[in-house]
């Protein structure tokens, strides 16, 4: 017919399906994420950490074809014990170890700045439509809860991903290109899978743990204070533990000391004496030794770093990628007297690996809990 | 539809606004509904497990230490958790919880309305809620630092007499930060939207980096005046594992006071001068906020200034 | 509007405009409010709210002067005893009983104790409330939430009350209550600023009316007068009658009717004429003269929605 109808019209064509609902919501909240100056500040400089990555394994690759650009930088990176000689006259065979400890650095630096973005972008995600009231507007459309908080959760994976995953992924490749050796591929696959899934484990667990808390709120200003006060007061907590360990496992190593040179036979001739002076004098040297060993063997039962949020996922981080391993080789071109101080200053806290993956996986039991208590269906809301 | 009749209204004459009872008392008891308002709005609803678990937490703390390390000295615990883990970390976070929502909170919940129609002055009201709020916070830093000795010196020997001093003082140490703190987060809250963001950036960098470095910037930290009011009325002495005679000054090696050339910490300021220099920060930022929010205008419908 | 000697404006704007950024608010306006009950009506975004906002001293003109009862409102918390406010949103401390909330506006306006007492279960038993004063807040419904609302505002027994919207969201019976409060309030000798959008119900409170829009005055008064006044567009005039047709034929004889429109559903005519009273004069003699019974006569035209109508469209 010639006159058309100009009012409002069915749609008429095919809805999406229920896998991709969520989807909405996602690019909802990375809409008004991006919206925020400061946010947009901040996902720029935690972007920093991935171009140090990509430099360092620029670097790293320019080494390992013993380019002239970088000739006048080993001698100074094996003068300030970067790196060690081995590694300089020989890097491919370190070539695993040196990806995987700039991964392990790159990392270390990125959790923190995402537990920045996540106090930026976290809290109002759900307490927002707590405070006005909007779950109707969702629920009431064909929508199911898991949709809704599957967009929602979207909105972290969005943001972290953006910022620790694509980066790996991105200065991944520019290492490869840099090497011009296929051979890397076969040597460093399993780490760039490590990164991904360690990624995924820091968005997974942080994004459930802060949409629980701001579904316990209608204000987000104090979602964020439970986030900082998980991130922050539990970290504080668990270095103040450790301290006080640390502080009397040295007073116990100190008071035998102190026995050991007190206990003197009363007849002790002077030759006897200056024979013991001797000893003691010797003795001194492998104190601090003793005392790293000992720190490191307790290390592998130390629960304290467990308060810690951010130690869990390290721990696991430094599971996945490897790192220990990593040290553990390049302590080898160490002097034999040399490799225990090496490793106790570089490794990290030994204790078993999935003692931090049953904290992160009862935290996101814990946070799914909650989520399904909070985040009710509409004919249960108050 | 017949048109409506105009409302017989008598004629007005306006009293001066100073006949309407005695402004005097009438100001007072608006002043102090303010406070306890803001009282009540800090302490309501489930907002007092945030404080019952703020309390529990150091306590809890020390508990954990002594069932595990019973050997550390009392001295050593209490510089570690009253003196380092409290103010580094507890103090901020609750004058962040309580003072960065002074105002937002109300103009959020758009019950600002409410207080700024009222017969009060806006310097006054801004006053008046700060000062709740810094009730609030000093009585849960006192509440929570008593629990906090009682569960370091409890069952360890030293007499109430020895221990009671050092709480009272570490009592009030922590008070006159957290109060510093709240009076500059409340500042903060006026001056930008991102009050957590900015706060947290400034105990992590400034206060948590710069206080720590042997320069001249730690003179505009506060962490800097407590620790040296901390020093100068305190003592935090352990005896050297290997020499029981002699004492590590706990305090002077993690804060770094150089008291092997400076023994009596000449170079710092004087405790008059620490508690001034505290005093005046919140006093400026008190008269700043409140100039500031007496200026403003606050939005809760039409829109905001771009 | 003509000021009486004895009634003094309460509210004075001297050309006042508001803007934020580059949205404005208010542009340059100019008007007085006198005592008694005035309606403050626009369309969304007429800048009702930014007007009632500058009158109570929460905004600052950006440019122009704004004075209550004589005197500037900006930082002067003095006037605010006499001033109340009830605002728009739908804000309260709502952990706070309908008791609590009105007891401590009382406080917070300087009332001590006993007054504050008396004067909050007066106010309350006013707005009929007293059955719900002791549950909290959260748990009211709207209408609820209105009265509760309107008795903050009332509870200190201000000179001068601005109520924004009052009525929004109420049901029927709340609404009914809350106009006869209003308009007792005005019998009372109170002067009351109402702001809405709802015509109706503002035309059975006041016949005075401020009419804004985009910012700017558009009219005030009386709605009689500005309703003469608007010479565009010309008073319709509806006659139900049996021989409408015959009527018609003799209506269009008159110099000052401009045009006639038959109404065959209703048996009637549409009469447009800009003389309206000399029309009505002559209407009784055409019913007499030449025997053509009017059964019904009426006019829309004096209803403020016509008014409305005729001045925000143009």
């Amino acid at each position: 017919m010639p006159i058309f109808d100009q009012g409002y019209q069915h749609w008429k064509g095919p809805l999406s399906s229920h896998a991709w609902r969520w989807f909405a919501i996602t690019r909802h909240g990375v809409r008004i994420g991006f919206q925020g100056r400061v946010f947009r500040m901040v996902l720029l400089v935690s972007l920093l950490p991935a171009v140090a990555l990509a430099t360092a394994l620029c670097l790293w690759g320019l080494i390992e074809r013993q380019s002239d650009l970088v000739a006048g930088l080993v001698p100074i990176l094996v003068s300030f014990q970067f790196l060690g000689p081995g590694v300089a006259t020989d890097p491919k065979m370190y070539r695993v170890e040196i990806w995987t400890l700039c991964f392990n650095l790159f990392f270390s630096i990125e959790l923190t700045l995402s537990m920045i973005l996540i106090v930026l972008v976290g809290p109002s995600l759900i307490s927002q439509d707590l405070r006005f009231n909007a779950f109707p507007l969702y629920l009431s459309r064909p929508m199911r809860r898991i949709d809704y908080l599957g967009g929602k959760l979207g909105v972290i994976a969005a943001f972290l991903g953006l910022a620790i995953i694509v980066p790996c992924l991105l200065t991944y490749g520019l290492g490869l290109l840099f090497t011009f050796d296929l051979t890397i591929l076969k040597d460093t696959y399993r780490l760039l899978f490590a990164s991904v899934a360690y990624g995924l484990v820091i968005i997974f667990v942080s994004g459930m743990l802060i949409l629980a808390l701001s579904s316990l709120s209608r204000s987000s200003r104090w979602v964020a204070l439970f986030w900082l006060g998980i991130w922050l007061v539990s970290g504080f907590a668990s270095g103040a533990l450790e301290g006080l360990q640390v502080a009397q496992r040295q007073r116990a190593h100190f008071q035998r000391v102190a026995e050991i040179q007190t206990k003197r036979p009363a007849d002790e001739t002077r030759e006897e004496r200056r024979r013991r002076v001797e000893a003691m004098r010797a003795d001194q040297k492998s104190r601090v030794e003793t005392m790293q060993m000992e720190q490191m063997e307790a290390s592998k039962t130390d629960w304290r770093p467990l308060i810690s949020y951010t130690a869990n996922l390290s721990r696991i981080g430094r599971q996945l990628l490897g790192t220990d391993a990593a040290w553990q080789k390049l302590s080898e071109m160490q002097p034999p007297p040399m490799r225990e101080r090496f490793l106790a200053q570089w490794l990290g806290p030994q204790y078993p690996w999935y003692w931090s993956a049953g904290v992160l996986v009862g935290l996101f039991g814990v946070s799914a809990g909650i989520l399904s208590l909070s985040v009710r269906s509409l004919d249960r809301l108050r | 539809m017949k048109p409506a009749a105009i409302a017989d209204v008598t004629a007005n004459s306006f009293d001066s606004p100073a006949d309407r009872g005695a402004p005097g008392s009438s100001r007072l008891v608006s002043l102090w509904t303010v406070y306890a308002l803001t009282l009540r709005q800090h302490l309501h609803g489930k907002r007092w497990m945030v404080i019952a678990g703020m309390c529990v937490l150091c306590a809890g703390l020390v508990a954990v230490v002594r069932a595990t390390a019973p050997d550390v000295p009392s001295v050593e615990l209490e510089f570690d958790i009253a003196f380092m883990f409290i103010p580094q970390a507890i103090l901020p976070l609750l004058a962040l919880i309580y003072a960065s929502g002074l105002v937002r909170d109300e103009q959020e919940e758009q019950t600002l309305t409410y207080l700024l129609i009222r017969p009060i002055p806006k310097w006054a009201l801004y006053s008046l809620k700060l000062f709740a709020t810094l009730t609030t916070a000093v009585l849960l830093v006192v509440m929570l630092t008593l629990l906090t000795y009682v569960a370091i010196y409890a069952g360890g020997g030293t007499s109430f007499r020895e221990v009671a001093p050092r709480v009272l003082r570490a009592a009030s140490i922590h008070s006159l930060a957290v109060v510093t703190y709240c009076c500059l987060f409340g500042l903060i809250s006026l001056l930008t939207k991102r009050t957590l963001v900015v706060g947290i950036l400034y105990v992590a960098l400034f206060e948590g980096l710069l206080a720590n470095l042997p320069f001249s910037i730690r003179l505009a930290t506060v962490v800097y005046y407590t620790r040296l009011i901390a020093y100068r009325t305190l003592t935090f002495l352990v005896p050297l594992p290997i020499d029981p005679s002699r004492f590590n000054d706990l305090a002077a090696e993690v804060w770094q006071f150089d008291v092997k050339t400076d023994p009596g910490l000449v170079d710092h300021p004087q405790l008059h001068t620490c508690l001034i220099v505290l005093l005046a920060a919140c006093a400026i930022s008190t008269l700043l906020a409140a100039i500031l929010f007496s200026q403003r205008e606050f939005h809760v419908k039409t829109p905001e200034k771009s | 509007m003509t000021e009486t000697s004895d009634s003094k404006p309460i509210v004075e704007f001297h050309g006042v405009s508001k803007w934020y950024g580059n949205v404005i608010g208010i542009n340059k306006l100019t008007l007085r409010v006198p005592a008694g009950v005035t309606g403050l009506l626009g369309p969304n975004g007429a800048g009702k709210s930014t007007f009632l906002q500058l009158a109570t001293g929460q905004l600052f003109a950006s440019q122009g002067q704004v004075r209550v009862l004589g005197q500037s409102v900006w930082n002067n918390s003095t006037i605010n005893r006499q001033i109340g406010l009830c605002p728009e949103q739908d804000a309260f401390y709502e952990w706070m009983t309908g008791w609590d909330f009105v007891y401590t506006s009382a406080r917070l306006a300087g009332l001590n104790r006993p007054a504050a007492k008396d004067a909050a279960a007066r106010t309350i038993e006013a707005v009929g409330m007293t059955r719900h004063q002791g549950r909290a807040v959260r748990g009211y419904s709207k209408g609820m939430r209105q009265r509760t609302k309107l008795a903050q505002a009332l509870v200190h027994d201000p000179r001068v009350l601005f109520l924004d919207e009052p009525l929004t969201g109420t049901d029927p019976v709340a609404r009914h209550d809350l106009m006869t409060i209003i308009q007792r309030l005005g019998s009372e000798g109170k002067s009351v600023v109402v702001s809405s959008h709802v015509l109706h119900e503002v035309q059975s409170l006041t016949p005075n009316i401020i009419l804004l829009n985009h910012g700017r005055l558009v009219a005030e008064g009386n709605v009689r007068d500005i309703r003469d006044l608007i010479d565009k567009h010309p008073h319709q005039i509806v006659l139900i009658s049996d021989e409408y047709r015959k009527l018609a034929g003799r209506i269009l004889e008159w110099d000052d009717v401009e045009g006639v429109r038959i109404l065959s559903r209703e048996q009637g005519l549409m009469v447009e004429t800009r003389q309206p009273d000399a029309f009505y004069s002559r209407l009784p003699a055409l019913s007499l003269e030449d025997g053509l019974a009017i059964k019904e006569v009426y006019s829309d035209d004096d209803s403020l929605e016509s008014v409305f109508k005729y001045l925000v469209n143009r």
